[in-house]
């Protein structure tokens, strides 16, 4: 799962550029997003990595680094 | 007779929810509105469970018809609630202030219908996928907590984006409206202010009358620097309100404002420094009479409006 193919996702999905986006950016607080933004990524993440990521497990999502690690952990 | 998706699957003569308005929305209202034909919703807002398990059974004295619960996400008491609703067996919840999604899978079990406030097209997909059965499509009309798009934009593109029923909300306040909802592809509407304003609604008088006395640009948005924009009627709140977001007052100054005051407007009238939450069609609505002729009357106009408009298509 590498890094690249998630951050694409992130600004293409936020309108952030490449540069902002970094293990440590909170989606809110750090990338403009707000919960409805939040949606819109993980179901784009689903699709793009063909996986499913429950409702419980998405309300934990708060960085960029929290995604990479989750989906690192599925590929398992 | 005018069957629609939304009439089939709760059982109900006419295809109307009545919004389910934290503090508005009590058992009597919701009664008179399931006892009209409509879907009654009661408002558990941030109210504790144990105000909400009374208004649910004073609600099962007052009526034998199908009606909801409205559980807002965001209240400290909200997985209480949820157990509450289990408990009681209502027959169907919708949703506010977030997703359901981690406890829609006991509300199915125990056959609650979930039906979600949904402000955009990815929310109302997220949705579907998770088996709600319906989802209302809430335009930033509305009063109280908002969204950004209208009903207008957001009705017919949540439409293609699902295959559920939708409902239209956000606007809605006489038969055309109730029409347009359904050019737009609804399969039904949800109206709050309209039923604020009739006379089994418990709020305050005087809450009333202020949406009675309201004209078009009164109702105004407070609290967009917090991330979660409410539309009240304008007064000395909103503009303290205003005053304070120029100033750059901080979220948690902004919150505690807006602490209580709702339950202020409501129940205790006091719309000058109250909270009276209410929607953009406020200017419309003239007259304050009983939950039955308010949905008769709709669906009257609403079904001569769209044969009228065939008619004049040819």
């Amino acid at each position: 799962m590498e890094f690249e193919k998630i951050r694409d996702i992130i600004v293409e999905q936020l309108g952030v550029d490449p540069e902002e986006v970094t293990m440590e950016s909170s989606f809110i607080d750090d990338l403009g997003a707000d919960s409805l933004d939040i949606v819109e990524l993980i179901m784009a993440l689903e699709e793009e990595f063909d996986v499913e990521i429950p409702d419980e497990d998405a309300e934990k999502i708060k960085t960029v680094g929290d995604v990479v690690e989750y989906l690192k952990n599925l590929e398992k | 007779m005018l069957n629609t998706k939304i009439t089939d699957l709760f059982g109900l003569k006419y295809p109307i929810f009545q919004g389910g308005m934290a503090w508005v929305a009590t058992a009597e209202l919701a009664a008179a509105v399931s006892n009209a034909g409509g879907l009654g919703i009661i408002g558990a807002g941030n109210a504790p469970a144990s105000f909400v398990r009374e208004q649910i059974q004073k609600a099962r004295r007052l009526t034998d018809k199908p009606f909801g619960v409205n559980v807002m996400l965001m209240s400290p008491f909200v997985d209480e609630v949820m157990e509450i609703v289990l408990e009681e067996r209502v027959s169907m919840i919708t949703t506010g202030a977030g997703n359901p999604g981690k406890y829609i899978s006991r509300l199915k079990e125990r056959n609650i219908k979930v039906v979600p406030v949904v402000p955009s097209v990815a929310l109302a997909k997220r949705m579907e996928s998770i088996g709600a059965d319906a989802v209302i499509a809430e335009g930033t009309e509305s009063g109280g907590h908002i969204g950004e798009l209208t009903t207008m934009a957001l009705v017919p593109q949540v439409v293609d984006a699902v295959s559920i029923p939708v409902i239209a909300a956000g606007g809605i306040g006489d038969g055309r409206g109730v029409a347009a909802a359904f050019c737009l592809g609804a399969s039904g509407v949800q109206l709050g202010t309209r039923f604020v304003c009739s006379t089994e609604c418990t709020a305050n008088e005087k809450y009333k009358q202020y949406i009675v006395n309201a004209k078009d640009r009164d109702a105004v948005v407070t609290g967009r620097a917090t991330g979660h924009p409410v539309r009240s009627l304008k007064n000395h709140l909103t503009r303290e309100f205003e005053k304070a977001e120029q100033n750059g007052a901080s979220k948690e100054e902004l919150e505690k404002l807006g602490e209580g005051k709702l339950r202020d407007a409501v129940v205790y009238g006091d719309v000058l420094n109250g909270s009276v939450m209410a929607g953009q069609i406020s200017g419309l609505i003239s007259d304050i009479k009983p939950a039955k002729e308010i949905i008769e009357e709709l669906f009257d106009d609403a079904k001569k409006i769209i044969k009228n408009l065939y008619g004049g298509f040819e």
